[in-house]
Parts: structure tokens; C-alpha cells; sequence
């Protein structure tokens, strides 16, 4: 009878929630909408035409352009995921050792992380740089032009990804580490299980939850990378990435209609992207639960 | 594009942004320019805009000049594509908070198609008059005057007088000594704006209308670009960043990397805007600040010698509340002596003003801007400028690097041409 008069519990919890969901919609699905609904427009330069149906994806989708940043999009997210995701492990398990100056080693591992990206790419420029060439002078290369070739620009964009951002692909994985329970181990070694063992069947098991949390972050983050390659090379010898191309029709050339459908096409891709890894995320986090016997 | 490294300012303008900063370079709309007030609003960007730089002082003085009707300076970023982006937000919106635009050369004629500048045709002649004919071309679209010259540039060669008795007159010329002295010395030969971006297309003109190929006709409404031309000037890029003549890095060098190059004494040429003279002199550090001089930019012919144009204008906004004191400010900024004259002599900001390079004779950068200014030429102001940039990069870069055809590369230029005026 009480029930009639007031609202159930579930209803009383969605008005309780309703504010700050609108919010969030405000806030993050406004800009998508409004940029899908760009996407669907003609423009010359910033002058509106009228309406294009999906003109511009048709011409997105067919510009080999859109198809060599995507290409490089892909490289760079998989290679600097891959190889975060090892260094950062190793770090990790480092830290996670008990031993004498490991607050010092903790810091030290995570200064890349707090520079500024633009700042550590502009740094990473010089390092690798014909002029003033500091790697070519530490390792004797001469006039290595690292930045000016094919795929070894490429690979410097990717270096500098690497070295700015395993430190925070350390930090999550160390905090996954920390929720492993010691006595685990300890049983382990009383059955009689090797270092190797004791890591692949007990370490990467429990910390499975956080490893697809950082590769989760990494990556989305990776497939919208735009300053590095901005500032070390920009865009030259196939380094070009979506964002830059995103960059350039919407500011600079510019064309919003074009560059709102190319955004929309990378936002279809990370957001599928990030959907495969929360649905394992998800399923990882029940069936966890389960197998641990 | 006026001028320096375009990398060094992009860190810049991010660095203010993730200071708050954003909120100081917004246009505030409510200053200046409201009710018809005597007030005017100047939205221009760059170190000289900032207190103490030069269109800070010009400012000033128009103010002590017109206490009815002073002018304020909305300082916009150090970027010229994010003075674009600020100034297309006011426009587009047509807001009123600017009255006096400085655009830079490469703007006229967006700006003029989009309806954000006012026509300037009835002082035309006034402006005309005084000014240097390649910044004033840069201020007309379709044949009308959109705005007033008021800074100007343009490359120089610098060169080692310790190494090279009289500077080359001819690119191959320039490339022989180049190599040759680079290997001798073992030094770099030859370093420029090379990395791919806006300069490089600046420097790539710069070849292409040395050997007498033009983009557009007079009145920008056909394409002449010359195939051939374009090909000999992509085929010398190409051959020089092979042989040697262009020193290692130089595809990835943009104003800074190649004047830090040549300071310290590792280049024998540099192609550079006027601002690198001062700088390398005043190093002490520097092994070469006495043993540098600067000459006009070789061409393939060995005549004359062209430099493509930098600078900024004045243009009045269309949706400006005070047009015609707007108006008269931009005509006493482009044509005073007094202003034209102490942009040169106390920030090293070439002038427009043609008289003003008589008058200082005696300074060598500004002796050689007079000898070079003349034929100086502005890259097409077109509407689509930033589109073909863009499109030329992404054909002519690769293409003197080696990785792609050169023959198909000048093609897809022509064709992409050829689309904006259809």
C-alpha cells in the first residue's frame, strides 16, 4: 500500500541519477552528435551548402589518404601498445620487488609520464634530429637522418610513445600487482612451483582484470595520437595519423563537413574498439569471479 | 605564414593553452567596437602584438593622435593558422569585436569571399601610391583592394664570405659550391626550410618561379602552371638532396633548424627570412657572426631573383560598428612615414612603405629587402590557398625525397589547380 504511493525503489534511483547522466550527455554526447551531424553537410571552406547525405564518407572512404593514415594509425597503435604493455610489465614486477631504493626507482620510472606530451615530442625531435643530433652523436651514427626516411620515422614517433608512456602503463599494472594476495605465492612455492610457473599461473591470471584496463587506455588513446607525430615530423613519411588529418580539414584547410565525417569515422572505430575491450573486460571480471577455485 | 619556426610556436600556443590561456585570446566581444563608441579593436597576433612589440607602440601612437577614437590590440596567438581560427570565430558569428583585421598575405581572398573584410577601392590609389607592388598585389582579390600592406618580407641567401668569394647568381651554381666547400670543410652545403610544411612550399616557389613558372594568370581566374618548370625545379631539389648540396636534415629542417645549422658554422648557404641577420650577429657564441653576408636568392637563369612574400595586412571587418575610423586607421598604418619607418628601425619588421628603404640605405638588411622587395612575389591569395598547400606538400614532398615520381607528382599538382578554379 506504501508501495502506491511513493516511488519504487529503482524509479527513485533513476530521478537520483537522471541529473548528472544529462549531464554527461551534455557534455560528451553533444559534441559527437553535433559533429555526426556536421558530417552530413556540404561546405566550401567554411561556408555552409546544405545538406550532402553521406557524400563525404563516400569521399573519405575512398581518399587513399584516409587509408595511408589509417594504415600508420594502426601501426603506431599496435607496436607502441605492444611494446608498453612488455616494458611496462617488467617495471611493474620491479617494482613490486621489495629491495633497497625502490621509492627512488618508482620515481625515476615515472618522470617520463609527467612531462607534457608535446614537450617530451619536441624533446624526442631534437634527440633524433639530423641537427642537433644528440642520438647520432651518442652512438656514432653520423648523419643518420632518422626523421627524415621512411619507416624510420615511423619508428622514432613510435620510440618516443614508448618511452612517454610505459610508465603508466606500469603504474596500473603495479596496482594490479599489489591486490595479489602474498600467501598465494607462498602456497605455491610450498607445491613446489618454479619463478616461471608461479608467474604465468598465478601473476597473469589474477592480474588479467588490470592488464585489459591498461590496454584498453592505451590503445583508444593510441588511435587518437596527433601531437607526437605533429611535432616530430609532421605528418611527413607516412606518419600522418587520423587526428592530423582530422586537424587539417577541419582548421586548416578548411573544410567542416569533410573533416566532421572523418572524425566521426575515427570515433566509430575507437568506440568499437573500446566496446571489444570492456565486453572481455566485463565477462573477465564475472567468469573471474567463478574459476577461482 | 610569417616567417619563423612553425614547431616552436605550435609548442607554444599548446603550452598557453594548458595554462588557461584560451580565455585571454578569445575575441570579448563587448570590448571596443559596441554602440558606435569612438573605440576601435585591432586583432593581430605575433611577438609585436605583445606589450612593448611594435604594433603595440604603433598603436599607442595612433591613440595620442586620436584620443576620440582609440585603438586597442586584441593580441591573438603566436600561430598565424590560430589568428585564422580566432578571427573566423568573431567573423563567422559576425560579431563586432574586431574592427581592424591583420591578416596574413596568404588570407585575401577567403577572407574577401566569405564577406568578413571590407573593400578598400576608394582609397585604393592612395594605398597604391606609396606601397611596394608585390605586398599591395598580395591585399587585391578579383581585381578589388581588400586590405592595406603594412609588413612585408622576404628570403635572403646567407652565406660564408670566409668560404665563397662572391655568392652564386644560378641554383646549380649555388649547388657546386655547396658540395664542393661542404666536402672540403666537412660541413653541411645548403640548408632551408625543407620538412613538410608551409615553408617548404614557400622554398619550392621560390625554384619553380625562378625558372619562370607561374601558378595562376593575373586575375587568378586560370591556371598556368608550368609541367616543365615544375618538374626542373622538383628534379633540382631532388639531385641537390642527393648529391650533397642540401645538408643532411635538410627535409626536416624548418626556420630554426636551418639558422641554428649555419650559426654554428655547419652550412655554407642558408636560405632564410631577414630576422636570422640580427640573431647570428648578435651571438657571440657564434663561430661565423663575422663572416657571413647576405645576397638576393639565385635563380635558374642567373637573372634577376625572386623571393616569395611574407608579411601581414590590414583589412577593416565588414561587421565592424566604426568602419570609417577603421578605415582611416588602416590607410595612416600602411602609408605614414613615421610608422613605416620605425617598424623597420626598431623591430627589423620589413616595411611596406617603398620610400622607407631609400631612407635607410645605410642598413644592410634593409638595403637588400629594398632590392629584393620589388620583385618579390606573393604566393596566390586564393580562397583555397590552405587547400593547395596542403596538396602540394603531400605530392612534391615525397617526391624530391625520392619516393615518388616526380612526373606524376607535378601532375597531380596541375590537376588539383586546375579543380579550384572550376
Amino acid at each position: 500500500m506504501a508501495r502506491r504511493r511513493g516511488l519504487s525503489e529503482t524509479a527513485l534511483a533513476r530521478v537520483f541519477v537522471s541529473p548528472s547522466i544529462i549531464l554527461m550527455a551534455l557534455v560528451a554526447a553533444f559534441p559527437v552528435i553535433y559533429a555526426f551531424v556536421l558530417s552530413l553537410q556540404a561546405y566550401t571552406r567554411r561556408i555552409g551548402e546544405g545538406w550532402a547525405g553521406i557524400d563525404n564518407y563516400v569521399e573519405a572512404l575512398s581518399d587513399e589518404r584516409f587509408w595511408t593514415s589509417l594504415q600508420f594509425t594502426f601501426i603506431f597503435t599496435i607496436t607502441s601498445v605492444a611494446a608498453e604493455f612488455v616494458i611496462g610489465l617488467g617495471f611493474a614486477l620491479l617494482m613490486n620487488q621489495a629491495f633497497r631504493g625502490r621509492g627512488v626507482t618508482r620515481a625515476a620510472i615515472l618522470v617520463p609520464w609527467v612531462i607534457p606530451t608535446v614537450i617530451a615530442a619536441q624533446m624526442w625531435f631534437f634527440m633524433f634530429n639530423v641537427t642537433p643530433g644528440f642520438i647520432n652523436s651518442v652512438f656514432g651514427l653520423g648523419n643518420f637522418n632518422w626523421l627524415g626516411q621512411s619507416g624510420w620515422a615511423t619508428f622514432a614517433v613510435i620510440f618516443a610513445d614508448v618511452w612517454k608512456t610505459a610508465p603508466f602503463v606500469a603504474l596500473l599494472l603495479l596496482a594490479g600487482l599489489q591486490t595479489i594476495p602474498g600467501d598465494v605465492y607462498e602456497s605455491a612455492r610450498v607445491d613446489g612451483a618454479k619463478m616461471f610457473q608461479r608467474f604465468w599461473h598465478i601473476t597473469m591470471p589474477l592480474l588479467k582484470p588490470a592488464i585489459l584496463v591498461a590496454l584498453l587506455f592505451r590503445t583508444v588513446e593510441a588511435l587518437r595520437v596527433y601531437d607526437l607525430p605533429q611535432v616530430m615530423t609532421g605528418g611527413a613519411f607516412d606518419t600522418e595519423s587520423l587526428s592530423i588529418l582530422v586537424q587539417q580539414y577541419i582548421v586548416l584547410t578548411p573544410d567542416p563537413g569533410y573533416g566532421s565525417a572523418l572524425s566521426t569515422i575515427t570515433f566509430i572505430l575507437i568506440l568499437g574498439i573500446g566496446m571489444i575491450f570492456v565486453t572481455l573486460l566485463g565477462r573477465d571480471l564475472v567468469i573471474g569471479g567463478e574459476e577461482e577455485r | 605564414m610569417s616567417g619563423l619556426n612553425n614547431r616552436a610556436r605550435w609548442v607554444a600556443v599548446v603550452g598557453a593553452l594548458s595554462l588557461g590561456a584560451v580565455a585571454a585570446c578569445t575575441p570579448s566581444g563587448d570590448e571596443g567596437g559596441d554602440g558606435g563608441g569612438g573605440e576601435l579593436t585591432w586583432a593581430i597576433g605575433g611577438a609585436e602584438a605583445q606589450p612593448g612589440g611594435i604594433h603595440q607602440r604603433i598603436a599607442e601612437m595612433w591613440s595620442e593622435q586620436n584620443p576620440d577614437n582609440p585603438i586597442s590590440i586584441e593580441v591573438l596567438p603566436e600561430a598565424a593558422d590560430q589568428q585564422r581560427e580566432q578571427q573566423a570565430l568573431e567573423l563567422q558569428a559576425e560579431g563586432s569585436g574586431f574592427d581592424v583585421l591583420g591578416m596574413d598575405v596568404i588570407w585575401t581572398g577567403e577572407y574577401s569571399e566569405n564577406g568578413w573584410v571590407e573593400s578598400l577601392e576608394d582609397v585604393r590609389d592612395e594605398i597604391e601610391s606609396v606601397s611596394l607592388p608585390g605586398p599591395f598585389e598580395s591585399a587585391v582579390w578579383g581585381g578589388e583592394l581588400w586590405a592595406a600592406p603594412y609588413n612585408s618580407n622576404a628570403g635572403f641567401l646567407f652565406y660564408r664570405t670566409d668560404l665563397v668569394d662572391q655568392p652564386p647568381t644560378t641554383w646549380e651554381e649555388m649547388c657546386q659550391m655547396a658540395t664542393q666547400i661542404g666536402q672540403q670543410e666537412d660541413i653541411g652545403g645548403f640548408v632551408g626550410q625543407g620538412a613538410r610544411y608551409e615553408g617548404f612550399v614557400v622554398n619550392w616557389l621560390e625554384y619553380y618561379w625562378s625558372g619562370g613558372g607561374e601558378l595562376f594568370n593575373e586575375d587568378q581566374s586560370e591556371v598556368t602552371f608550368d609541367t616543365d618548370t615544375a618538374t626542373q625545379a622538383t628534379e633540382f631539389m631532388a639531385d641537390a638532396n642527393q648529391s650533397g648540396c642540401f645538408a643532411p636534415g635538410f627535409n626536416t629542417a624548418q626556420e630554426e633548424e636551418a639558422r641554428n645549422e649555419f650559426q654554428s658554422g655547419n652550412a655554407v648557404f642558408m636560405r632564410n627570412w631577414p630576422y636570422a641577420y640580427d640573431l647570428i650577429k648578435d651571438d657571440q657564441a657564434s663561430p661565423i657572426r663575422e663572416q657571413f653576408d647576405i645576397a638576393p636568392l639565385p635563380t635558374f637563369t642567373g637573372e634577376g631573383t625572386i623571393s616569395a612574400l611574407g608579411g601581414f595586412n590590414n583589412a577593416v571587418s565588414a561587421f565592424s560598428d566604426n568602419k570609417e575610423m577603421a578605415k582611416e586607421f588602416v590607410v595612416w598604418a600602411s602609408t605614414d612615414e613615421e610608422v613605416q619607418t620605425m617598424m623597420a628601425t626598431e623591430a627589423s619588421l620589413p616595411p611596406t612603405r617603398e620610400s622607407v628603404y631609400q631612407d635607410l640605405a645605410d642598413d644592410p638588411v634593409m638595403s637588400l629587402l629594398g632590392e629584393v622587395l620589388p620583385d618579390a612575389k606573393p604566393r596566390p591569395p586564393a580562397p583555397q590557398w590552405n587547400a593547395i598547400s596542403v596538396e602540394m606538400q603531400r605530392a612534391l614532398f615525397p617526391a624530391y625525397n625520392g619516393e615518388a615520381n616526380i612526373q606524376d607528382s607535378v601532375q597531380t599538382v596541375d590537376e588539383f589547380l586546375q579543380s579550384t578554379v572550376e
